[in-house]
């Protein structure tokens, strides 16, 4: 055996793996975009999902949901997650290991499990109502729904996310610390002057994790709204799911499948121009 | 004379009873896939389907609604695997299959006997979602018509008489006395709004117009007496006389007594007697109100086929197993006595049973008011694009009732504009 063709025995399999379920799908649904797949057999039509795709007010108004529960709760959430990254980071602070997992658990937990008990929580008659002593329908109301999906969202996540900001805030070196001390620098200052511009390389991370996260966002607006009250919380995931696997349109759901990336994309460019310049 | 009378006394025997021959040579095992109440009906019909075929055995499994219809659409993606030998389908959503997946079931008119020969045995419009060209896939199950369930004793009290709720303004007035009579706690009905678009389909279904014409060939959601439909909507909920709310909250409303009237197909009738037991005796049904004097009062929402998948490898024995449960009086009888399914086989449709009274509904004979009202339902065809044109529907009527369109017509012209958009059909001139 020739000994260059060892190190791609080895990747065989991966590679094997990779191109059956990850190039070939990629492949196909791009392929599949360019079909009009509502009717048997497929025929290639160019334009008739991209064509649509433009002029469809329901993927714009699935667009609209996305983006609003980007720019609202991706700010809330890593804001939290980094203060409650060094609360847990305080050497004031006792059990710090049960408090770190207590953050971090709602990862852990299955997601059908937590949206049927958001649902009961926020539920007319729910606890939610009782503790704010309101009378809100928050489901069926198109702003009380999008609430709801932001908090959950945000209770998910943010422990998960404080969690990485946590191993960011480590690697800073005590020394800097030390040495501004010295200059007679404040807590409030060493926050802003020390630690927050040391924690730009994990923050963009984390933003470009949450922003990719919030794009495919599927499970939340399924299982606690399903996408209503009309529209009001269909997100890019749910609309992609309606077209596929409701209306049995593999083609057009492909088309919105690549939109979503090309929009990742796009703003994966934009974070990195803006902030990403140094590393 | 006499003549003549007997053999039409004889016809009508046979009409009056479709039955079916047994055979005990059919051996084999069939699943059959269903939800709920439906799943229900089709085990009751297990003990008597076995006594004419003793050596089939039936396994039927409630997987709920929407995971049968994800489940046959998975099984018919991957080319027919994972699929049981009996399906569960509603007619509504039954055309997506045939266009997407035209070899994924069995055609019945290649069974023995073809389903051709049944079909005089069921009203023209049942098989019209179910056939294309030659090719039957599906055998008709139950119907909707639609009718109005009310409390008697409220409608009394409020000295309400249905029999003069003649069109939906006569229904409005009724609203407006039920609402004072009872210091504005009842409401006379309850109107999904921004989770569904149930009453703008039987309006509009009323009024002989629907989402898409007949031929499933335009968008015709623009049409007058989609309008007509549409505004009877908005009239109601602007007077204050309904309250809002989906499939939960109005079940929640009829059993604490908050609302007098629900208008569904008749298959509701289950949902009311098993949830409210309490309520036996208060309540009854009317013909649904017409849009305007003299105007039809008959419409259908839902109802359901059983179709063969072609990997199933006992179509022998599922097919006698439809055929025994959607097409003798026996078994469609059996399916209406327990679980409230209404029969769409005719002959079901002059059993005896019908003309019993009924002593939940005020011993009212409720079955001879609603299959009365099955000759004067208009056509209308669901069409592969029905969900999508549905969701579109949707958030049209939320965004009217919120007054975002100046009239019916302009967002019914929007609708149409976004259905055919997604559909790729034209819309009707």
């Amino acid at each position: 055996m020739k000994r260059s063709a060892t190190p791609y025995l080895f990747l065989s399999p991966y590679l094997a793996v990779f191109a059956l379920f990850w190039a070939w799908p990629i492949l196909e649904s791009l392929l599949l975009s360019f079909q009009n797949t509502r009717v048997f057999p497929p025929v290639w039509n160019l334009s008739v999902n991209w064509g649509r795709i433009l002029g469809d007010a329901a993927f714009w108004d699935a667009l609209r949901n996305t983006v609003l529960i980007l720019v609202i709760q991706v700010p809330i959430m890593l804001a939290l997650a980094t203060v409650l990254a060094v609360a847990l980071n305080s050497q004031l602070l006792r059990a710090r290991g049960f408090f770190r997992f207590a953050f971090f658990a709602p990862v852990v937990v299955g997601a059908v499990a937590y949206s049927a008990v958001f649902r009961l929580l926020f539920n007319q008659n729910g606890a939610v109502n009782a503790a704010l002593g309101l009378d809100l329908n928050w489901i069926f109301d198109p702003v009380g729904a999008m609430a709801v999906i932001i908090t959950t969202l945000t209770w998910r996540w943010t422990g998960y996310n404080a969690i990485i900001i946590l191993a960011g805030l480590q690697s800073i070196p005590k020394d800097i610390y030390e040495a501004a001390e010295i200059d007679g620098a404040s807590p409030w200052q060493q926050f802003w002057r020390i630690t927050v511009p040391s924690l730009r390389p994990v923050l963009l991370f984390c933003l470009v994790l949450s922003i990719i996260g919030t794009l495919q966002l599927f499970t939340e607006p399924w299982l606690i709204t399903n996408g209503g009250p009309g529209t009001a919380t269909t997100t890019l995931g749910v609309y992609l799911y309606r077209q596929g696997f409701q209306n049995i349109n593999f083609g057009y759901a492909s088309t919105i499948a690549y939109a979503i990336t090309l929009l990742a994309l796009v703003f994966s460019i934009i974070q990195l121009r803006l902030f990403g310049r140094e590393s | 004379m006499k003549r003549l009378l007997v053999l039409g006394a004889a016809l009508a025997l046979s009409v009056a009873s479709a039955q079916m021959q047994g055979n005990p040579n059919l051996r084999g095992e069939i699943t059959v896939w269903s939800w709920d109440i439906a799943a229900k009906a089709l085990e009751a019909n297990i003990p008597g389907f076995n006594k004419l075929f003793p050596n089939v055995k039936v396994t039927v499994l409630d997987i709920g609604n929407q995971a049968t219809y994800d489940r046959g659409l998975a099984g018919c993606a991957a080319g027919g695997g994972d699929l049981p030998d009996v399906y569960s389908i509603e007619n509504n959503e039954a055309e997506v299959f045939w266009a997407r997946f035209p070899n994924c079931f069995t055609d019945m008119n290649t069974l023995q006997p073809a389903a051709s020969t049944l079909r005089n045995q069921f009203p023209a419009f049942k098989w019209t979602e179910l056939t294309v060209g030659n090719k039957v896939f599906a055998m008709p199950w139950d119907s909707g018509p639609v009718v109005m369930f009310y409390r008697r004793d409220i409608y009394s009290q409020a000295g309400v008489n249905p029999a003069t709720i003649r069109t939906w303004d006569d229904f409005i007035a009724a609203g407006r006395r039920i609402a004072q009579a009872t210091n504005n706690r009842v409401k006379v009905g309850v109107i999904a709004n921004g989770q569904d678009d149930e009453w703008f389909r039987m309006l509009a279904n009323q009024n002989g117009c629907f989402y898409f014409n007949n031929e499933a060939n335009a968008v015709t959601v623009n049409q007058p007496g989609c309008v007509t439909a549409l505004e009877t909507v908005k009239k109601l909920i602007d007077a204050g006389v309904v309250m809002q709310g989906g499939w939960n909250e109005q079940i929640q409303a009829f059993k604490a007594g908050t609302v007098a009237t629900s208008m569904f197909g008749a298959w509701y009738e289950g949902t009311i007697r098993s949830n409210a037991p309490d309520q036996s005796g208060k309540w009854g049904v009317y013909p649904m109100p017409a849009s305007r004097a003299g105007g039809v009062r008959a419409a259908n929402l839902g109802g359901s086929a059983l179709a063969i998948p072609a990997s199933s490898r006992n179509k022998e024995a599922a097919w006698a197993f439809v055929r025994y449960a959607l097409g003798t009086t026996e078994g469609q009888v059996t399916m209406l006595k327990e679980f409230g399914l209404v029969p769409s086989l005719l002959a079901a449709t002059r059993d005896p049973y019908v003309a019993q009274p009924q002593p939940y509904w005020g011993n009212q004979r409720i079955w001879q008011v609603i299959l009365g009202t099955l000759g004067n339902v208009p056509a209308a065809r669901g069409t592969q694009f029905f969900q999508e044109a549905r969701a579109i529907m949707v958030k049209t009527q939320a965004d009217y009732v919120a007054g975002r369109f100046p009239n019916a017509k302009a967002a019914l012209d929007a609708a149409a504009q976004q259905i055919s958009q997604a559909t790729g059909l034209p819309i009707a001139r």
